[in-house]
């Protein structure tokens, strides 16, 4: 019960707390923006097909009121978390009526796939190379892998991206260049290993710069560690290479990289939007962006909800982790 | 040791990265792309059945045909499942009797419509087309606000009555001689519902039309849960519907939309033969296009390619909305001698566009109605410079002079005046510094000892200027602006903004000045002028600082003109057939371009793409027998044209 | 002073890294020399691949990609450099003292902390540039940005502290009446400061990276040369796609310099400060 009180309880009202601000500021501020929804189809309807301008005035009056955007903005801000607290994020508004639920539906399934492999590959692989570099820095396949991460790693993402693409969707044709998969959604073979071709470059292109990161990152962690203490013993001892490397110093590094693990997962939910335009690929980073673009509040609020519920989420989780992860962190 | 390995290690590295970013270099020089050998379209059917066009961007909402409600996408689809009573063709101008067999009859005073509708047209499912389902879709959109032409349809029309299953007249609330613009398509209209399915439907604004039965030759086949591709199969009863009937031809077996991303992914698709119609593509992506897709072509074979009639123009306009320097109209004249438009069309566009001096689309069928008999009027028309001294600023020698430009370029040019106009407009004016020197002189600027501008209160001379540089054409009029007024001596700051701020700045009125497009300068493919201009009339004057999008007014620059009022009251109330409409429309351009209330420059260009290797029959430069903007509602007739191209047996 | 020299002649890292960044300095002083104003276009002929006359070819808009690179590392230098300053600065402080006090403070401290991070900062970005309606200037960017890298890496920050906290020697100190400031400055801060070395690199590459996305998007004012509008001016005129790799190479590859030389710089002086490494050095030195 004490447990309970003292560890769990703070923990939880911090978590309770993140994502009341952080809807409340997501509330706030798309309403910032200059332009207001129902302003927003207006233009596009006249800009498309000239609506007669008599008949403007009415059009914006049913908008706004099926837009819901009557009330003072702290009725509508108490109407929403209605909504929310019944799972309803409530229409789109730049494709009215279209559920914002939907819309995410559609695209969350990808980018949370292609986002959680690349992460997590990228993790491992970026903390066992680093810390191996780390460790032995005077082989020289370490020092080759320093360098070549080190120079890969400043390349914006967006070239990275574009080389790929043009290298391997133009001068050699071998990646497709649209979409996530080919034929119909199943459970075959052909299916899922058209998932993993149509992939096969945004995910690269994610593992690229992540791995070269995470590498830095744990080489530098390392090097802080390897003069110590129980290092040496180990070494003394007679361990081998790998037990030292896995056991002792890994380890020893995990707090702040399980903590980047932590928020890169919760992070998810915003998307990726320069992936998806490059590549094609389907997603909601596009929906958040477009949504942004079109002052779409709905579609905006329904997106970054996901993504303040994951981030908050994955913050508490890691940071009930901790004293499993490093035993020697006590709390006051 | 170990140090000097390590430095050649890293320098050894860089020149990795230098040699492989370099190494995206074509490989050879390739005559003929092969096409990969397998297609890697999304869907699993035999590409040369399938005709893939550019669906121009990601849709948001999938599944979802309700094209009644703003927001759900348009562009491609409602030519392929929607119909409606007319079509304008935008490249011809011709008037086509599509769900209506004649043209719409009005009584004297534009009270009363009658519409005479075609017998034999039948829904995707087997139901025929009839008089029930217009009168059922007129009271269906006005009873639900919010939905396109609802408000419209509500202001016009009185009663909507069947007279038997191929006759319908409206009666309408007021005079209004333009009442069946509301269903004679451009862009998209009051698209026909079918009554059948419709009337069991609860709410119609959340109805989804899924699966859409369709009054198209196409029915909807599949989507991508993603937006990016949607596939039409052709109806097997496609001479049931109106495309099919009015031409006689079944037009490929499935039509597929893509969005492939942005102008070089479009190229890179065009090349991999995974695309064959596109609706525009930037001028550098369509020269890597032209290098190594031999199949692939624009309107002209040759240079200047893009297809230039498309019914808009650009401008560069100025706020008028309150009292600045721009208010004096020698002032804005002042600017337009500043520039030179032979450099702007050459060197900044890269002379594949008309140039257009008149706020009017410099289309053949238009040059022939207002560019050509105004010529005689623009070379007489005097700017007084001094007191009682008078210039003359048009310049017909400008299609020559771009000629010129483009034979240094090595493009072979054709030697006849006429042709000369075709390809690159009838004129524009002259470029004459020193003329706009002394109307600035005598309106109290000065300059300088650098020779810079000083206004008339003395400060230096600076205009702003908003621009969306992904509009690419207002972007690189703005820069040639911005060179050829800072060598005339005057700053222009050129404010580089996204689309959407952009936009609503227009709108507000938040600007000082703006490189834009339509406004004015807008045409419908007919010679009614009408569209363009009843916006700017004074009744939706809107005042800088509030958007125009709510009141209906399309007078972003907020130009204040009586005359201009009483040539839009005279045009409200005439029939768009009435010959008075060609001269009211000749009074209205003369008239802006005496004011030059704003600074028309070219024509509207795209460079609309197909490729040749599995399909043809497009329209082109040497057969402009429909209009090549498939995303129009009117992109029915150009998908129906479309046949197998030589070498291409489609399995169905 | 002495120690830089020293490390300057001795170590290869440092010297290399060093020489790096003087000539990305030096490059971005040379842009007062231009002999082109960066505004201006049509100065050279277009689209020249690099040749003696232009070293490194010129841009569609007939402007010298080496000059106009001079400005874009001096204005990318400036907006980087001082959102790092100012965000690892007040990341530094605000997560020392949460991770040190603890308690309620700290975990106040970390609601509002959270309370950032789980606003994704891209689309946050994206919004606050539509807000200002496009009146976003290149310094106004750096504050901005500063501001958006301030949750992350103070997080990070305390994790390091509070691992850093429970140590032995923190232990020794405070038993041996060692006072707190003296812990934090003398025990803690040689530990912290490869980490923050390392760290700050990334938040340099952070803010850069961020400019680029920016820039690529369209969102800011592209009339600037930074490392990010040459990119979207090159992709503009489709310089992959035309084969001008020249326009592309150079802002990319300047980029990659320099980071690396401040990478060779950080972790060189990082090594030298750890006390750890300093005495491994000392043992194996030949």
């Amino acid at each position: 019960m004490n447990l309970l009180k003292s560890y769990f309880l703070p923990r939880l009202s911090q978590w309770l707390i993140t994502i009341l601000i952080g809807v409340t500021v997501t509330f706030i501020l798309p309403r910032l923006l200059p332009t207001d929804p129902v302003e927003r189809t207006l233009s596009t309807l006249s800009s498309l097909q000239t609506m007669d301008p008599r008949a403007v005035e009415s059009l914006k009056e049913a908008l706004e009121d099926l837009y819901g955007l009557g009330g003072s903005p702290f009725e509508q801000y108490i109407n929403y978390w209605k909504r929310l607290i019944r799972g309803d994020l409530g229409p789109s508004l730049s494709a009215f009526p279209t559920p914002v639920i939907e819309i995410i539906g559609a695209g969350l399934p990808w980018t949370v796939g292609l986002l959680t492999c690349t992460i997590f590959i990228s993790w491992i692989l970026g903390i066992v190379l680093g810390t191996l570099a780390g460790y032995l820095p005077k082989k020289l396949w370490c020092q080759i892998m320093d360098k070549i991460f080190i120079s890969i790693y400043p390349i914006p993402y967006y070239i990275l991206a574009l080389i790929l693409v043009m290298a391997f969707c133009y001068h050699f044709q071998v990646f497709p260049l649209v979409g996530g998969a080919s034929g119909k959604p199943e459970i075959s073979w052909s299916y899922l290993s058209s998932i993993l071709w149509h992939s096969f470059l945004p995910a690269t292109s994610l593992i690229v710069g992540s791995t070269a990161f995470r590498f830095i990152m744990a080489k530098a962690l390392t090097s802080t560690i390897i003069a110590s203490d129980y290092v040496n013993y180990a070494e003394t001892a007679g361990l081998s290479r790998w037990r030292i490397v896995l056991f002792y110093v890994i380890r020893n590094t995990l707090l702040p990289q399980a903590t980047d693990l932590g928020l890169s997962i919760g992070g998810i939910f915003s998307g990726t939007v320069i992936t998806e335009i490059v590549f094609s690929y389907p997603g909601i980073g596009y929906s958040l962006y477009m949504g942004l673009l079109q002052a779409d509040f709905n579609l905006i609020l329904g997106i970054t909800v996901f993504s303040i519920v994951g981030i908050a989420t994955a913050a508490l989780l890691v940071d009930l982790s901790y004293p499993l992860l490093d035993p020697r962190v006590r709390y006051k | 040791m170990q140090n000097r390995s390590k430095l050649i290690i890293l320098l050894g590295l860089v020149g990795i990265n230098i040699i492989l970013l370099t190494a995206c270099k074509d490989r050879a020089n390739t005559t003929e792309s092969t096409p990969s050998s397998k297609s890697q379209l999304p869907v699993d059917l035999p590409r040369q059945d399938i005709l893939v066009v550019d669906q121009i961007f990601r849709y948001s909402v999938v599944e979802n045909f309700n094209l009644w409600m703003p927001g759900i996408p348009s562009p491609t689809r409602q030519g392929l499942i929607m119909d409606s009573l007319w079509y304008i063709d935008q490249e011809t101008g011709q008037q086509i009797n599509a769900l209506s067999t004649a043209s719409p009859r009005y009584n004297k005073d534009f009270t009363q419509m009658t519409v005479k509708l075609r017998s034999g047209v039948y829904w995707s499912d087997g139901v025929e087309f009839t008089a029930d389902d217009l009168v059922f879709t007129v009271n269906n959109l006005k009873s639900n606000p919010g939905m396109l032409w609802s408000t419209e349809l509500e202001l016009f029309v009185k009663e909507v009555k069947k007279i038997d299953n191929y006759t319908v007249i409206f009666e309408l609330k007021d005079s209004n001689p333009r009442f069946h613009y509301q269903f004679t398509i451009r862009y998209n209209g009051v698209w026909m519902q079918p009554k059948h399915v419709w009337q069991n439907v609860e709410d119609p604004m959340t109805f989804k039309f899924n699966p859409p039965v369709s009054l198209g030759a196409y029915e909807y086949a599949d989507s991508d849960p993603s937006g990016y591709w949607e596939l039409f199969k052709r109806r097997k009863d496609w001479e049931r519907a109106t495309p099919g009937i009015l031409t006689g031809k079944p037009g490929p077996p499935y039509i597929m939309s893509v969005f492939y991303g942005d102008s070089g992914r479009k190229a890179m698709a065009i090349t991999r033969h995974e695309l064959d119609m596109v609706q525009n593509v930037d001028y550098e992506a369509f020269q890597a296009i032209l290098k190594k897709t031999p199949t692939a072509r624009s309107w002209y074979k040759e240079f200047p390619w893009a297809y230039p009639n498309e019914q808009s123009a650009r401008y560069f306009g100025f706020n008028l909305g309150s009292e600045t320097v721009f208010s004096n109209k020698d002032v804005r004249w002042a600017l337009t001698l500043a520039l030179d438009i032979v450099d702007l069309q050459t060197e900044y566009i890269g002379g594949v566009a008309r140039v257009t001096a008149i706020p009017h689309p410099a289309s053949p069928p238009q040059m022939e109605l207002y560019h050509t008999p105004l010529e005689s009027w623009l070379k007489e028309l005097q700017i007084e410079i001094e007191d009682g001294i008078f210039y003359r600023p048009y310049d017909d020698a400008v299609p020559k002079k771009i000629a010129a430009w483009a034979q240094k370029q090595g493009h072979s040019m054709p030697s006849s005046d006429e042709e000369l106009r075709l390809l690159f407009g009838t004129g524009w004016w002259k470029h004459d510094p020193k003329i706009a020197e002394r109307l600035l002189l005598k309106n109290g600027f000065t300059r300088n000892t650098n020779g810079e501008w000083l206004t008339p209160d003395g400060e230096l001379w600076t205009i702003k200027m908003i621009v969306a540089p992904d509009e690419v054409e207002i972007y690189r009029l703005a820069i040639g602006a911005q060179d050829q007024w800072a060598d005339f001596g005057l700053k222009l700051e050129i404010e580089t903004l996204q689309r959407d701020p952009y936009y609503n700045r227009n709108l507000m009125g938040e600007f000082e000045a703006i490189s834009s497009w339509s406004n004015a300068s807008d045409g419908d493919a007919t010679a009614d002028k009408w569209k363009a201009i009843f916006g700017l009339h004074s009744q939706f004057y809107t005042p800088n600082g509030k958007s125009t999008a709510t009141t209906g007014s399309t007078n972003t620059l907020r130009v204040k003109s009586k005359e201009m009022d009483q040539i839009i009251d005279e045009l409200d109330q005439i029939h768009p057939e009435d010959d008075r409409v060609v001269e009211l429309g000749r009074e209205f351009m003369k008239l802006w371009v005496e004011n030059m209330f704003s600074i028309i420059t070219i024509s509207f260009k795209n460079f609309t793409t197909v490729d040749q290797y599995y399909w043809t029959g497009f329209p082109t430069n040497e057969n402009p027998f429909v209009q090549p903007l498939y995303w129009f509602g009117g992109g029915r007739f150009t998908f129906q044209n479309v046949a197998p191209a030589a070498g291409n047996t489609p399995k169905q | 002073m002495k120690i830089i020299k020293d490390l300057f002649k001795y170590h290869l890292s440092f010297r290399f890294g060093a020489i790096i960044l003087l000539l990305i300095f030096l490059l971005a002083t040379l842009s007062f020399f231009s002999p082109y104003e960066a505004a201006k276009r049509r100065v050279v002929p277009k689209n020249e691949a690099p040749s003696f006359d232009h070293i490194f070819g010129t841009t569609s808009l007939g402007q010298d990609v080496f000059w106009i690179l001079t400005f874009a590392i001096r204005n990318t230098l400036i907006i980087a450099g001082l959102a790092v300053l100012i965000g690892r600065s007040i990341a530094v402080i605000l997560g020392s003292f949460s991770g040190y006090v603890g308690g309620t403070t700290d975990r106040i401290l970390q609601s509002i902390v959270d309370s950032f991070i789980v606003i994704p900062r891209l689309p946050l970005l994206i919004l606050i540039s539509f807000v200002l309606k496009g009146e976003l200037n290149f310094l106004h960017l750096a504050l901005i940005l500063g501001f958006l890298d301030i949750a992350w890496p103070s997080k990070r920050y305390r994790s390091q502290i509070l691992s850093l906290r429970e140590q032995e020697f923190t232990y020794t100190a405070v038993f041996s009446g060692m006072n707190t400031f003296k812990i934090i400055l003398k025990e803690h801060f040689p530990f912290f400061i490869p980490y923050l070395l390392a760290d700050a690199v990334s938040g340099f590459l952070w803010a850069i990276g961020i400019e680029i996305t920016l820039a690529v998007l369209g969102l800011c004012d592209l009339t600037t040369p930074t490392i990010g509008t040459m990119i979207y001016w090159g992709n503009y005129y489709q310089a992959l796609l035309m084969q001008r790799l020249w326009v592309l190479a150079a802002p990319v590859i300047t980029s990659i310099f320099i980071v690396v030389g401040f990478y060779l710089i950080s972790t060189s002086l990082s090594e030298y400060l750890d006390p750890r490494t300093r005495l491994k050095r000392l043992g194996t030195r030949e």
